[in-house]
């Protein structure tokens, strides 16, 4: 039941923020508003008595209380960061949304109504940030992102009714007098199928295009809840059920095993290699995306619960830096007037709060033993691979951190023009006015001045000075705001990544999102 | 197997012909409508009333939205099949699907399902991979998705409850995502498809301040 206020909350939220989306200033206020109510309803959500529906059940967990809020808590950090640079009026509505579709998706026992939930929660997201206003790069993306949300769900569909039909009629296919021969080709279909709709939703290549063209297209406030967010809630809906179900013929599926292996290994080699040889910080980010799929995608084929629950907390550590990395280009762009490497060399003289920030995300995203984020990469990379293979997989996920350190690199280079024409991140005044040196003017008359004596006249005198100063000063510190809060995302990424907020104990907790096919398996 | 159960799958057969492969984007749109009107009876036991009467009203109200796009959709390119070659490979999945069996696939659900599914899918898939008219992508789409559905029936038996309320609530939700991109799509006067030559701008001639 603890479930029910949030998805209340988020779904307000989210039409509301909807329909303000045209006043910038009220659409703001409302933006920040709800998903902060979101928020407060998310850090509520416990693994109470489920909600029974309609032969199913709805339940919250511990689980997908870290999700929701890192994910809202992320995702307003970066709305602020994208509001400082400018308005972008669908990004809280597609944040929302997302985030509503995510807790349906997780809070649903039984994997076809979870697979249904979250392709409704990547078409929400997809519509509400790229449906208004019309341009043909984002109409173009709506479409892909549909096209791609059918064709997983029913390929997930159809590969989570399989098995259950296999296994209750062994030795009906005529010409296999062994009873129980039909369940390993069925488990094989499936395996291989699931592992596509993983590999597309995450964006493993060759099947990356479809990041990297979202990145070009979405409202960079809405890009986490997109890339990030939306395909970490099918992984861990897929992995809940995967080993379940597939777990007893995993002796049977060699070779499937092995071409998820290799495609895992190519997403991870050549993502890292793509994400350090392009030029827009934008495109490095969402090739660090594609590159950590292969994590994903050997979670899914050691078919190992315990390599599911490392996966489960990883993929809060993988959203939530993307998250970080994500605020930190839209800032990065905002500060310099564009994301291309070549033309910002030596951009940490003049931003040296936004190389600390990448600095601490890259310790977040690579970690160190005997932190959260290192051992449950390590756990899932041991738990599918071995010997000179667990070394390749191991090398291709420090890429992430391969590419930041480029970054990182880039910036300590000679500053060029662009960069030395940029403005620094030290705070700014304004310039008092000759007559407002003294504060705001005294009441002409009697009534007036009896009226500003009193204590509410007081504070709308106060409140009306400090909006006039606050208007400039805003407008003035705009650059070193926007590096406070992109300081804050990668504080988040490094608590996510010690294992702060319980995500240890949350990922293996049982709960809706580790449902059997039918039966409602804890909460 | 009952004679309702093949009535009801053979009009799911022809409504995924008619919303693929009719011309007029309006009489594609009611094809569509009759596709996911008879959807939901193609079940062997029937859903519960109310799960099936969901279904029903979901279907009707995602084949409204997808009308009322269609009337602000100007002419794009024809179907690449035309209706009379769309029927011929409705027909052809629906007679593979009940010739399923004869192999007796292990399934939970009737034949008429994977019949009406199989139909679906040989007439949603071609529209998918190439698509022209980006307006045609919407309705293909969720013919596809119910083709999926209906697979699940015949492999899995006829759905729990909730799992029939989720799949209407996405068939309108696919419905709506159609609709955005269809009057987007008239908005600016051109319904290209999703996968034309992807032309990125220089990084240069972005506007300051991250605003795209």
């Amino acid at each position: 039941m603890s479930l029910l206020p949030f998805l209340a909350v988020a779904t307000a939220g989210t039409v509301i923020v909807t329909l303000l989306r045209d006043r910038r200033w009220l659409g703001t206020l409302a933006g920040i508003g709800a998903v902060l109510a979101a928020l407060g309803a998310a850090t509520a959500v416990r693994p109470d008595t489920p909600l029974g529906i309609g032969g199913g059940a709805l339940a919250g967990s511990d689980h997908l209380r870290v999700l929701l809020v890192l994910c809202l808590g992320g995702g307003l950090l970066v709305l602020i960061v994208a509001r400082l640079a400018t308005w972008q009026p669908s990004a809280p509505g597609a944040l929302l949304g997302g985030a509503a579709g995510m807790g349906l998706a997780l809070g649903l026992a039984g994997t076809p109504p979870a697979l249904l939930a979250a392709a409704a929660a990547t078409v929400a997201a997809s519509a509400l940030a790229l449906g208004s206003p019309a341009a043909p790069s984002r109409i173009r993306a709506l479409a892909r992102e549909l096209r791609g949300a059918t064709t997983s769900v029913v390929v997930g569909l159809v590969a989570a009714g399989i098995v259950p039909a296999a296994a209750s009629t062994p030795g009906r296919v005529p010409g296999l007098a062994e009873p129980g021969l039909a369940e390993p080709a069925a488990a094989a279909l499936v395996f291989l199928g699931i592992g596509l709709v993983l590999a597309h939703r995450f964006g493993a290549i060759p099947l990356h295009a479809r990041v990297s063209r979202l990145a070009d297209a979405t409202p960079s406030g809405a890009l986490p809840i997109l890339a990030a967010w939306v395909p970490a809630t099918w992984v861990i809906v897929i992995l809940g059920w995967a080993p379940v179900a597939l777990g007893p013929s995993s002796a049977d599926l060699g070779l499937e095993r092995a071409l998820i292996v290799a495609l895992a290994l190519v997403t991870l080699l050549f993502g890292a290699v793509a994400a350090l040889i392009q030029d827009e910080v934008d495109h490095v980010v969402a090739y660090t995306i594609v590159a950590d799929a292969g994590i994903a995608l050997l979670a899914l084929a050691s078919l190992d619960p315990a390599a599911r629950d490392a996966a489960r907390a990883w993929v809060l550590v993988f959203a939530t830096t993307r998250t970080a990395m994500i605020g930190w280009t839209i800032a990065f762009r905002a500060a310099f007037g564009t994301g291309r490497l070549r033309d910002t060399a030596g951009w940490m003289r003049r931003a040296p709060a936004l190389g600390v920030a990448l600095a601490a995300i890259l310790v977040a995203v690579v970690g160190w033993p005997g932190l959260l984020a290192w051992e449950a990469r390590l756990a899932i990379l041991r738990s599918a691979t071995g010997g000179p293979v667990l070394l390749l997989a191991y090398a291709g996920s420090l890429g992430t951190g391969v590419a930041i350190c480029r970054l990182l690199v880039v910036g300590l280079g000679r500053p060029s023009p662009i960069v030395a024409g940029a403005v620094g991140e030290l705070p700014r005044l304004p310039a008092q006015p000759a007559g407002a040196a003294s504060g705001p003017a005294a009441p002409a008359t009697a009534p007036a001045r009896v009226r500003a004596a009193s204590l509410p006249g007081r504070v709308r005198v106060l409140a009306a000075s400090a909006g006039r100063d606050a208007r400039p000063a805003l407008e003035l510190n705009r650059v070193p705001l926007r590096a406070f809060v992109v300081i804050l995302l990668a504080g988040l990424a490094l608590l996510t990544a010690v294992g702060a907020f319980g995500i240890d104990a949350a990922a293996r907790a049982a709960g809706p999102s580790l449902p059997s096919f039918v039966p409602f398996a804890g909460g | 197997m009952t004679p309702l159960l093949l009535v009801a799958g053979a009009i799911v057969g022809i409504g995924a012909a008619v919303a693929t492969g009719a011309r007029d984007a309006r009489i594609a749109s009611l094809g569509l409508v009759g596709l996911l009107v008879a959807a939901p009876f193609v079940a062997d036991p029937l859903p519960a009333p109310l799960p099936l009467a969901f279904g029903v009203a979901a279907g009707i109200l995602a084949g409204f939205l997808v009308f009322v796009t269609a009337r602000r959709v100007p002419d794009g390119p024809a179907p690449t099949l035309g209706l009379p070659a769309t029927l011929v490979a409705a027909a052809a999945g629906y007679v593979a699907g009940l010739g399923a069996t004869a192999v007796a696939l292990p399934r939970l659900g009737p034949d008429a399902a994977l019949a009406a599914g199989l139909a679906a899918l040989a007439v949603a898939v071609g529209p998918i991979a190439v698509t022209r008219d980006i307006f045609r992508l919407g309705p293909a789409l969720i013919v596809l998705y119910t083709a999926g559905t209906l697979v699940l029936n015949a492999v899995a038996g006829t759905p729990a409850p909730l799992t029939s309320i989720a799949t209407g609530v996405l068939v309108v939700a696919l419905a709506a995502g159609a609709a955005v991109v269809g009057s987007g799509a008239a908005t600016l006067g051109g319904t290209t498809g999703p996968d034309e030559v992807h032309h990125r701008r220089p990084a240069v001639a972005r506007p300051r301040g991250d605003a795209r």
